[in-house]
């Protein structure tokens, strides 16, 4: 395993905000062992930030204090350090020491991004759940565009099954993200889960179309759907079922019907049999496909 | 490699021009008349560098990557985009556990 390889995995980490704790300390203790770190430059502080949030997730905390060490010594009153610190004073300490020490800087700067953030995740992981959401409000209601936080409401919301609140939490991250699929696979799925069946067929669709519809060079009944095209698709199924069994059905956000559900169930029926009709390595067959075929096969109503 | 290889070739056959250039050039003062032209072949030279230089940058520039927004949305993942790492918990109950 070379330095050149550590790095890059750990830089691919950074830039698509995975949680892969185990692997960035693996790769990171490696670099530092290689003495990689004069190699990084600039971008050693970046990397010593990951290392320390990695470290105390995987709960080493002597390595977490010596990267914290080394940047507070080249940082002393930056915001980032003062969220670093904070995240090491909740790790070991009692709620109430982190909630303080939040506090006071809040105090001192009542618009720190971060120091909030991390005062709600608190307040959050403590029970105080409503104390959360109200302050997570508040926050929305100051920062609007941070995505992070309407997931964080939307999430909040899921987790006390009050779907309808966390579907209005993800249309304002629709409105901020509109090019992300995974973000409107996640409101139809809320949809769903509201019981606001026309809705979530249309975003379900709206996924393929953003996923799919980027193969210009094959007809789309040659390409196989890959990835979250293929849950996109259940989805459909899932609703046209629905729809079908109540077709009086009202809507609570006034979305029409659509007009050919039998239509849309089988196309969701083929290409979920395409899906996992593909053979992968060596033609072994997909996990799980007799018992997809025998869910697709069943009647519609 | 090859691209490498082209752009070394390149930058080794110009500065041999420019050091013909120089000699041609005090050659002429030598013998008293500075005003003669270049000759024919240090010109080809120089061209020759430009156009193996340029085919040598444009193989050795990294691979070219997509432009839209679905290819770059193909390669993230769920758990990716959820990760919420502003507001992640780092106190689990895994140390009691393990």
């Amino acid at each position: 395993m070379s330095l050149q390889s550590a790095l890059e995995q750990l830089a691919a980490h950074r830039i698509k905000n995975t949680r892969a704790s185990q692997d960035v300390f693996r790769n990171g203790l490696l670099v530092l062992q290689k003495k990689g770190l004069k190699k990084l430059g600039d971008d050693g502080w970046t990397f010593l930030e990951q290392l320390t949030l990695a470290s105390i997730d995987v709960g080493r905390l002597d390595i977490a204090d010596q990267c914290l060490q080394l940047i507070a010594d080249k940082f002393p009153n930056s915001p980032r350090v003062d969220c670093l610190t904070g995240i090491r004073i909740e790790a070991t300490e009692p709620p109430e020491t982190a909630l303080k020490y939040y506090a006071d800087i809040l105090e001192a700067d009542s618009a720190n991004a971060g120091i909030w953030k991390r005062r709600i995740s608190v307040l959050r992981r403590t029970g105080k759940v409503e104390k959360a959401v109200n302050e997570l409000v508040q926050f929305l209601d100051t920062f609007y565009t941070d995505v992070e936080g309407w997931l964080e409401l939307a999430d909040i919301y899921a987790t006390c099954n009050q779907y309808e609140h966390s579907l209005q939490a993800l249309t304002h991250v629709l409105l901020l993200t509109p090019q992300n699929p995974f973000y409107m696979l996640q409101a139809a799925e809320t949809a769903y889960t509201a019981e606001d069946f026309p809705l979530a067929i249309k975003m379900f669709l709206t996924v393929v179309d953003m996923t799919d519809g980027d193969d210009s060079e094959q007809l789309l009944q040659e390409s196989t759907p890959l990835g979250i095209t293929v849950r996109a698709w259940f989805g459909v199924k899932l609703c046209a079922r629905r729809i079908a069994q109540n077709t009086n059905m009202k809507s609570p956000s006034n979305t029409s019907l659509p007009k050919k559900v039998e239509l849309l169930d089988e196309l969701a029926t083929e290409r979920l049999r395409v899906a996992y009709s593909s053979s992968g390595q060596k033609g072994e067959i997909a996990k799980g496909r007799q018992e997809v075929f025998a869910w697709v096969a069943a009647p519609l109503a | 490699m090859i691209g490498k290889l082209f752009l070394t070739l390149a930058t080794f056959a110009l500065l041999h021009a420019a050091y013909s250039t120089y000699e041609h050039l005090s050659l002429l003062k030598a013998l008293g008349k500075p005003e003669g032209s270049l000759p024919l072949d240090i010109v080809y030279e120089s061209v020759l560098a430009l156009i193996v230089g340029l085919l040598g940058a444009s193989l050795n520039a990294p691979p070219l990557k997509d432009i839209t927004w679905a290819s770059e949305m193909k390669k993230r993942t769920i758990d990716g985009m959820d990760s919420r790492l502003g507001f992640a918990q780092y106190k689990s109950r895994g140390k009691l556990l393990f």
